[in-house]
């Protein structure tokens, strides 16, 4: 059995036949993690110094020379990489006394925060498939997304409390902006917003639990969905992008309706993550530092916005990027800022950041050519090894190395 | 015609975003952009059609679809960096960018849509 690092559920049931180098049959991989698992032969970086092609070594030997004489460094990405890789990769960032951050800076990380600081309680998808009686996605589209997130662990599966899945023991209800495929799914159940609505459903969410008339067009509908919300022996929350957007800075208000449905019966929240191990590197940073992300290790431990990629890309003068493409995900203003800044990527692929790097170090794709460990969106640890051979290192390996040589 | 664009994520895309960011499969299903029926006849475009889409931050052009659904006054695009064009860069104090609803205007145009490699050299220019 391998596994699949295509998104944060790490699918761990994953068949796949090897002939050679080439994986000629897989079974279970839903369409999203077979690109993955595809990718393996398709568009591999080259190392590259200066527009150069090099060798690995020349090019680690390059990077390490640049971070030796950065001032202002900022570490970027790590979303895509093992937990044995992030953890080299803060090592490597408190040795060169530089920013370390990651891409919850840019999407879920005020949810992954709260739920990590235990401000709200969350529960495992083996708890979900078992006991959660009472599912709400929020802003999020697992279909798309997370596609087997539905068939594995949280609608239609049979649990332990649960023998008769979505036909009876299950109600699931979507709440977001766009009739996605998920709404198609849930077609009954489906909670259309208008864009920045959350807030305002919020408040009609508790005025209904307070016994008040809620300020909403469908008063029949909201009262009927609270009426289930309420009933639920397990309730869980699943929120994703659309919300983190919606409520950014104001996470305040999703814990209020988690609190105040917590008063009754239970809720736990798990937050849809993208990358299948951007929850190893918040749990990691977390663990020795006291924050999840937007760390500056230049004098001690200090964090703040000030430290985000966002900002970090107009102030640093190099940037390291492992596992990620900022060039591409971020705001086209800011990845403008930052393609000035000499950059050095580690990534498996050609991408956008690898066009634009000084240093580019090419590795292998963990989950397939490295093993390692990552944790799965709600935070459990899921192992795997290299299924076939490569002539790339890992990112792990790769960092050791610039370790040795700073 | 104005419209608030909502980007999102679409299984097919992410399939081509995993394996070649680069390949014209990549770029045909993320520079699109997905118009409610009327809007589109509001603005004169055609399913197929290129548009450009200009908010206060940047402009892109890309390929107008029309929707089965009705949903007037928005416009989904697909997360990519052909939707990052228009999202702004100066952020609230959360520093968390506005991936989400932008305001923008749409209208035909006869320009091209730009490549990957295009959005490149723009980014360095
Ligand atoms: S759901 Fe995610 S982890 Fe599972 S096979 Fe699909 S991409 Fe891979």
């Amino acid at each position: 059995m391998a596994v699949c690092t295509g998104c944060s559920l790490l699918c761990d049931d994953i068949e796949v036949s090897i002939d050679g180098r080439s994986i000629t049959r897989t079974k279970n991989l839903c369409r999203k993690g077979f690109g993955r698992y595809r990718s393996l032969t398709s568009d591999r970086s080259v190392p590259r110094v200066d527009g150069r092609q090099t060798s690995i070594q020349e090019a680690i030997s390059r990077a390490a020379e640049m971070l030796r004489n950065a001032r202002r460094p900022m570490l970027f990405g790590w979303s895509c990489s093992t937990l044995e890789a992030q953890r080299k990769g803060i090592e490597l960032a408190r040795r060169a006394r530089a920013i370390i951050d990651d891409t919850s800076s840019i999407c879920q990380g005020e949810i992954v925060d709260m739920i990590i600081r235990r401000d709200i309680p969350s529960c495992t998808l083996d708890d979900v498939r078992n006991y959660g009686d009472t599912l709400i996605f929020w802003g999020c589209d697992p279909s798309s997304s997370h596609p087997r997130h539905m068939s594995r662990f949280s609608y239609y599966p049979r649990g332990e409390k649960l023998q008769r899945g979505h036909e009876e023991d299950r109600t699931a209800f979507l709440i977001d902006i766009r009739a996605s495929p998920t709404a198609k799914i849930l077609a009954g159940n489906f909670v259309q917003i208008p864009p920045g609505g959350d807030s305002d459903l919020i408040d009609a969410m508790l005025a209904v639990l307070d016994g008040k008339i809620p300020k909403v067009k469908d008063k029949k509908a909201l009262i009927s969905m609270m009426n289930t919300l309420k009933k639920a022996d397990m309730g869980v929350i699943f929120p994703g992008l659309g919300l983190a957007y919606s409520l950014k800075g104001r996470m305040d208000r999703l814990k209020a309706l988690v609190d105040r449905l917590n008063e009754t019966t239970r809720y736990n929240v798990i937050s849809m993550v993208g990358h299948y191990n951007m929850r190893g590197f918040n749990q990691l940073l977390f663990d020795e530092t006291g924050f999840i992300n937007r760390v500056s290790f230049a004098d001690g431990v200090n964090h703040g916005p000030m430290y985000s990629v966002v900002e970090a890309s107009k102030s640093c003068d190099l940037a390291m990027i492992v596992g990620s493409d900022p060039i591409s995900s971020l705001p086209a203003g800011i990845a403008k800022a930052l393609a000035r800044v000499p950059m050095i990527t580690l990534d498996p692929h050609r991408t956008l950041t690898t066009e634009l790097s000084r240093v580019v170090i090419p590795t292998a794709l963990s989950g397939i050519e490295a093993g390692g460990s990552a944790l799965r969106m709600d935070g459990v640890r899921i192992e795997f090894d290299a299924i076939v051979k490569s002539e790339y290192p890992s990112d792990e390996e790769v960092l050791s190395r610039i370790l040795e040589e700073i | 015609m104005r419209v608030t664009i909502v980007t999102f994520r679409d299984i097919f895309q992410s399939e081509a975003q995993e394996i070649d960011r680069f390949s014209e499969e990549y770029r045909k299903m993320s520079a699109v952009v997905f118009l409610d029926k009327s809007d589109a006849v509001k603005a004169g475009v055609k399913e197929g059609a290129n548009v450009l889409v200009e908010s206060d931050n940047g402009r892109v052009v890309v390929v107008a679809r029309i929707s089965e659904n009705a949903h007037p006054g928005l416009a989904f695009m697909p997360n990519s960096p052909w939707s990052n064009r228009l999202v702004p860069a100066k952020t609230d104090d959360t520093r968390i960018p506005s991936y989400k609803s932008i305001s923008a205007e749409i209208s035909a145009t006869e320009d091209k849509v730009p490549t990957v490699e295009d959005l490149l050299r723009e980014m360095v220019s």
